[in-house]
This record gives structure tokens, C-alpha cells and sequence, in this order.
């Protein structure tokens, strides 16, 4: 009884929002005046967000788009310059230093990374004991990775007599300690990226429950072994998960920032090795208060990732197969 | 468009809104600032750079303040020198300084001439007493507009030991002032008889100190009087390619070094000697956590040229937009002339600026021996460089970067100049 009394009042309302489309196609009357107090509604609950949105992104972007053409020091009015600051971008060594150091890590470090990722989903995408507890186990260094702490104890473990050097001294592998290696930063920062797979993995295993048992016993049959099933199986089933996943990892490798920060310093050392596009672009704006140059190197960053998530899109049409596609 | 109208706008009416409220009771003031008023509860905002020693004087000298001025609380926060910087650019920018900062000379240009900061001397007399300041270190402060900092003494570029690890590795101490040759062979003895696991020192051409020093006994400067650099891409190869020898050999390697930042070398015993500031020698204790540290005169190779100078370094400024100027230069003063917080500081901020201040200070044990080396060198002490160019902050570690970078290897001296050059004419010519 009390189920039904408490469903009674929504009834009619359900009834009305059911027919809507319907009605509000036929007549023009008093239903459109409905919908637009939904449409309020919808924008009055929006408003939190819309206002974060416009105030702290949207605004100071539109900003940063004027000050791109600006020469401003964060003291005095922004100066007018056009296109000078590109035009200095192509002549800095630095900034190109900096975009090798994140091409490397974007174009070496996102593919490992979901590498491990999908490995480690097919091996807990088995039923075993215990599987729950690694998925979590697995996940939980990509909810702190990023954070500053990991980046401190980072810094400790891979210092000259820090655990990893000692570790590998024991095995005969004497190559000091990495922070403070030009050549050794980068596999560190690396690893630290590779180390958080978690997320990406959780996708991956999502996306392995999602493949049909009946295709894998149809290649058995056909006498597929193991390696020829994940190719010709699990990878086309699986692919608009990896490309999923790609764009993502992608996107945000290129905005690597706070562990490269920590472990460099804030100065991109050892050496600018960890001269990220980022690091580089922050001490532009902070350290030598060249707001405006950095401004266009954000643009710059934006449209480039921008132009390489269109190509990885455009590829995408010849390699990630949705299922029920004819192709 | 953003910053200067209308923060000074701003400013004016935040000033004219604060002094509203302090008129409404006694009506108009003339052109004196209000005196303190001692019931309202004031909070200030107190920033400064340092290490942990630094931070434990400032929560003392903090408390005293505070029981003198039971209505005003002082919130203080600190960093270490670059994030600093970093973090005060923002707010620059952004209109929020703190009230009350630990300034730096290098910076006080940039931030002085953009009307950021509050000119102590309409407090001069009616807040904040100069009589004891010595004038020559006052006058630092001074821009065009006004007096917008005071420092809080001077140092001078030095020489530090470590007589403990010394004594493990067995080599005499440098006995300071004498020739290059001599430190340089110092400086190998400590790391060859060690056998690698403590170095005699760091790398001598790193810093542009470093170079600075080196022009001085040249009888140069690094500065033209226009605020140019006074040298050539050429001499500053040169320069950095005569570390090469102690860098492959005898100083501590760039790689233990990056390891241990913030943390320098000396302050992290790795190395027997250092050369910096004097005022560092309390920061040096904290990090090292040694016993005793010594310290000595710079080499110079001629002696006769008046190659080292009374720098200022530390300074306290207060923001233009705090909305407690009084306070502010109730703290200001109190930090600068207070015999108490000379008595909690020593020479830890340099040999106080203030003669009320050194008499607290009773300096002795280490920092008898800062003044005692400050002293000493009265035949070295030199005209000090005129005040530093705006984005002197900026050059200043552009250099070190680059030094640091030549010590790793991955940047040829020839080629770090040629990048000195180019940042340099980027930073001076806008």
C-alpha cells in the first residue's frame, strides 16, 4: 500500500513527460511553455558548474588567447606584439628541447604503458583466487601517481645507494644514482608513468568481459593457438577500448607536469633533461615572468594535441572495429 | 590593461576604505598615515624563504612581536628561494601579496617600480625608527618613488669550512685569501685523500657569483651603468672552461649535487668548503647539522683590487595593498630594530643593519666569528655594484642552470654562453 501511495502522485506526471514528444510535436500549446521551464530548471542546476566553468576556464583562456600576442610581464600592461612570440618559438632551443623531451616521453611512454595495461588485464581477466584483490592492488598507484609525495619518494628510491641503485649493484649493475643522470631521468620518468597503469587496465578489463566466449571457442576449433586468438580476437574486439585508451593516455602524457616538476626541481634538471613542455611553459610564466610567451606556448601545446588526437581520429576508421560494423 | 591602473586604483580604494573606516570616529588625518590603533584585531600575513633553522627564529621573533602587539596576529608561511619568487609573481599579478614579505634587493626594482610595494617612508619617525639604521645600508632601499624596503644587514661573499669532515679526510684547512692556485690545490687534496667520498668543494665558476668575483679582482664589474651585461659571450666560455679541470677531477659531481637539492653540497656534507653569502652560515649549521663551521676569505690572485663588497641581501618590505599599513610597519620596524630578534637571528640575516639590533645580537659563538671575518676583510671591501637590474632575478639563474648543465655534461661551456646571451638580451631588452 505505502509503495502505491507513494507512486501515485508521479503517475500522472510520468504519463505527461512519457507522451511529450509526441504531443508537443502536434501542438504548439501550452507544452513548449512546460519544456522551458524544464530547460531553466536544467540550466538552474547547471549553474554551479556553468559558473566554474566560465570563471575559471573559459574566461582565462580567452584571456591567455590575447595575452598569446602580448609581450607581459605580470607587472605592467601587456604589450601588443603579434605574432612575435611564435616567431621567437621557432628560435628557441629550448622550447624545441622541451618538445623532443615530450615527444620521447608521449611516443615511447604511452604505448609501454598500455602494453602493461592490457597484460596485466588478461591475466587477472582469468578467474582466480585472489583477483579482486590485485585488480585493486594494480589500480591503486594510478590514484596517487601523480601526486607529489610519490614524486618525493621517487626521488629517494632512485638516488645514488637508494633502493634501485642498491638493487641493482647487488646484480652487478653499477649505474649510480638517477636523479642526478641526464641520460637515466627520462627511463625513470618512464617508469613512473608505466608503474600507473591501473587506470587504463580497469578499462581494458571491462573491455575483455565485453568479448564474446563463442568467438574464442570458434578459434579454438579452428585450432587457433593463444597468440593468433589475442590478434585476430581480442585485438579487433578490443580495439575501440585501445583507442579509447590511447587518446586519453596520450592527451595526458603530453601535460605531464607535477612529477616532472618535483623530480627536476622546478628547473627541469638534471641538465633540462626534464624540460618538459610544461616545466618549460611554467617557468616561462613564474620564474622568468614571461606570461605572454608562455601563453602562446599553451595555445601551442593545445593545438598540436589537438592536430594529433584529429590524425589518431582519422586513423582510427581503419583499425578499431565496432561490433555489429559490416566491416 | 590589467595590472597597473587598475591595481593602483584598486589599491587607492581598498587604502581609501580602510582609512574610511579608521576616520569615521576621529575625523581628517592631514596627510600622516593613522597611527596603530591597539584594540582592532589585525591579522597579517607574513612570508619569507629559508630552511627549517630560519623558520624556527622567525616563530620566535614572531611570538615576541606578539606579545608586544597583543591585537595583531602574524600568520607566517615559508619556501625555498625559487618557488619563492614564483609564488610572489603570481601574486603580483594577481593583486594578493602578503602584507609583510622577507624581500630580496635583487627583486626590488621589478616590484618597487610597479607601485607593488608600500613606501616605508611615510613611517619613517611615526612607526618605524631609522636613527639607528646605518645610512648607506638604508639608502638600498631607495627608488625614485621612495623607500621601499630596508635591509636587514649585509653579508659578504666567503669562504665556508667544515673542520670536522676536514679532520676525517686529514688536510689542513684553507687558510683563505690566498692564491687561486692554492684553493684549487686545497680543494684536490680533500678530495683525493678521501678517496671520493667527500670533495673539497664545489664547483667555482657555477654561479654568477662566481664570475662576479672573478671580474671584480680584474677590476671589472658584471654591469655596465646602463644596466648592460659588461662582458662578452667569449670571456664567459672562457670563464666556465676553467672550472673544466676541477669539474673532471676534484669538485663534487653535478649528478650527487641535483640529488640533494635544495640542499647544497656543503650543507650536505659532501663537501669540505663552499663558497656564498656570509649570512648563509646559519642555514649551513641547520642543513650539515656540523658542530662548528669556519670561515675564510675568498682566493684572489690580486689582492690589491678591492674585489669583494657589503651586500645586501635580505631585506622586509610590506605589500601597497595591505590593508594594515601601520601594522605592517609596526613589524617591519619591530623585524628590523628589535634587540630581541637580533638576539634570535645573529648574523643568520646578515650583520644587522641596525645598531640597536647588533647590540641585541651580542653576536658570539658563529656569528662573532661572521663578524669577526667581515672585519678581516675591510681591505678587500670594495664600492658594492649598483642596485640590480629588473630580471637581475631571472639572469641570475639562467647562469646557475647553466653552470649546473656544464657540470652534467649535457651542454658545452661555448654553448651555455651562447644561451646566456640570448636569455640575457630577451630579459634586459624588454
Amino acid at each position: 500500500m505505502t509503495t502505491d501511495s507513494a507512486h501515485a502522485p508521479a503517475q500522472p506526471r510520468t504519463a505527461e513527460s512519457g507522451a511529450r514528444p509526441a504531443d508537443s510535436r502536434r501542438t504548439g500549446g501550452p507544452r513548449p511553455r512546460r519544456r522551458n521551464r524544464d530547460t531553466v530548471a536544467g540550466y538552474v542546476f547547471l549553474s554551479p558548474w556553468l559558473l566554474g566553468f566560465v570563471g575559471l576556464t573559459l574566461g582565462p583562456m580567452l584571456a591567455s588567447l590575447y595575452l598569446a600576442f602580448t609581450d607581459y610581464n605580470l607587472f605592467t600592461a601587456p604589450e601588443w606584439t603579434g605574432l612575435e612570440n611564435l616567431t621567437r618559438m621557432a628560435e628557441d632551443e629550448k622550447f624545441w628541447s622541451s618538445v623532443r623531451i615530450t615527444l620521447i616521453y608521449v611516443l615511447v611512454g604511452t604505448p609501454i604503458k598500455l602494453a602493461a595495461a592490457l597484460a596485466v588485464a588478461m591475466l587477472l581477466n582469468y578467474k582466480a583466487r585472489g583477483t579482486g584483490f590485485f585488480r585493486s592492488a594494480f589500480y591503486a598507484p594510478s590514484l596517487i601517481g601523480a601526486s607529489v609525495s610519490i614524486a618525493i619518494v621517487w626521488r629517494a628510491m632512485f638516488s645514488t645507494d637508494g633502493p634501485v641503485d642498491g638493487t641493482l649493484n647487488f646484480f652487478g649493475i653499477n649505474l649510480g644514482g638517477w636523479i642526478g643522470n641526464p641520460s637515466l631521468i627520462m627511463p625513470m620518468m618512464i617508469l613512473l608513468a608505466v608503474w600507473q597503469f591501473g587506470a587504463p587496465m580497469v578499462i581494458f578489463l571491462a573491455g575483455l568481459k565485453g568479448v564474446p566466449a563463442e568467438l574464442y571457442e570458434a578459434a579454438s576449433v579452428d585450432g587457433a593457438k593463444p597468440w593468433r586468438k589475442f590478434l585476430s580476437v581480442t585485438v579487433p574486439m578490443l580495439s575501440p577500448v585501445i583507442f579509447f585508451n590511447l587518446l586519453l593516455e596520450m592527451i595526458n602524457a603530453f601535460q605531464v607536469f607535477a612529477s616532472a616538476y618535483i623530480i627536476g626541481s622546478g628547473t627541469g634538471g638534471p641538465g633540462g633533461a626534464t624540460n618538459f613542455y610544461t616545466v618549460y611553459l611554467y617557468t616561462r610564466a613564474f620564474a622568468n615572468n614571461q606570461m605572454g610567451y608562455a601563453s602562446a606556448m599553451a595555445w601551442v601545446l593545445l593545438l598540436a594535441v589537438g592536430v594529433l588526437a584529429f590524425i589518431l581520429f582519422r586513423t582510427s576508421r581503419s583499425w578499431v572495429h565496432y561490433a555489429g560494423d559490416s566491416k | 590593461m590589467f595590472r597597473t591602473l587598475s591595481r593602483r586604483t584598486l589599491t587607492g580604494v581598498a587604502a581609501l576604505a580602510a582609512t574610511g573606516l579608521v576616520l569615521t570616529g576621529c575625523g581628517g588625518g592631514g596627510g600622516e598615515p593613522a597611527a596603530l590603533d591597539t584594540e582592532e584585531q589585525i591579522t597579517l600575513n607574513y612570508t619569507f624563504w629559508g630552511n627549517d633553522d630560519r623558520a624556527a627564529r622567525y616563530d620566535k621573533a614572531i611570538a615576541a612581536f606578539e606579545e608586544k602587539f597583543p591585537n595583531i596576529t602574524i600568520n607566517d608561511t615559508f619556501t625555498d628561494y625559487p618557488s619563492y619568487w614564483e609564488k610572489r609573481q603570481t601574486e603580483a599579478a594577481g593583486g594578493g601579496l602578503p602584507d609583510v614579505m622577507q624581500f630580496d634587493y635583487t627583486y626590488l626594482r621589478q616590484y618597487g617600480d610597479n607601485g607593488l610595494l608600500l613606501d616605508l617612508e611615510e613611517y619613517f619617525g611615526n612607526g618605524i625608527t631609522t636613527d639607528a639604521i646605518d645610512e648607506s645600508l638604508l639608502s638600498t632601499g631607495k627608488l625614485e618613488d621612495g623607500t621601499f624596503a630596508i635591509p636587514t644587514g649585509y653579508s659578504a661573499w666567503s669562504v665556508f669550512q667544515n673542520p670536522a669532515l676536514l679532520a676525517t679526510a686529514g688536510v689542513e684547512p684553507y687558510e683563505g685569501g690566498t692564491s687561486w692556485d692554492d684553493y684549487n690545490a686545497y680543494m684536490a687534496s680533500v678530495t683525493e685523500a678521501s678517496g671520493g667520498t667527500v670533495y673539497g668543494g664545489t664547483d667555482t665558476t657555477q654561479r654568477i657569483q662566481d664570475f662576479e668575483l672573478k671580474l671584480r679582482q680584474e677590476g671589472r664589474q658584471l654591469f655596465t651603468e646602463d644596466g648592460e651585461l659588461n662582458f662578452t659571450q667569449e670571456e664567459l666560455a672562457e670563464h666556465w672552461k676553467e672550472g673544466q679541470e676541477n669539474r673532471d677531477k676534484v669538485t663534487v659531481p653535478q649528478s650527487k649535487l641535483e640529488e640533494i637539492s635544495p640542499v647544497s653540497g656543503f650543507g650536505g656534507n659532501l663537501t669540505t668548503s663552499e663558497m656564498s653569502w656570509s649570512n648563509f652560515l646559519g642555514g649551513y649549521l641547520g642543513d650539515s647539522g656540523a658542530e662548528e663551521i669556519t670561515i675564510v676569505a675568498p682566493p684572489t690572485d690580486n689582492p690589491d683590487e678591492k674585489d669583494l663588497y657589503q651586500k645586501v641581501g635580505l631585506m622586509q618590505a610590506a605589500s601597497a595593498s595591505t590593508e594594515h599599513p601601520e601594522a605592517a610597519a609596526a613589524f617591519v620596524d619591530f623585524l628590523i630594530n628589535s634587540p630581541e630578534v637580533g638576539g634570535i637571528f645573529g648574523a643568520t640575516l646578515g650583520i644587522p643593519a641596525s645598531e640597536t639590533q647588533l647590540e641585541g645580537a651580542n653576536l658570539e659563538g658563529p656569528d662573532k666569528a661572521v663578524k669577526d671575518y667581515l672585519d678581516s676583510i675591510e681591505d678587500r671591501m670594495g664600492d658594492a655594484p649598483a642596485a640590480p637590474v629588473a630580471g637581475f632575478g631571472a639572469i641570475e639563474q639562467t647562469f646557475w642552470d647553466l653552470g649546473k648543465s656544464i657540470g652534467l655534461g649535457s651542454v658545452t661551456p661555448e654553448d651555455a654562453a651562447r644561451q646566456f646571451f640570448d636569455e640575457a638580451s630577451v630579459t634586459l631588452g624588454s
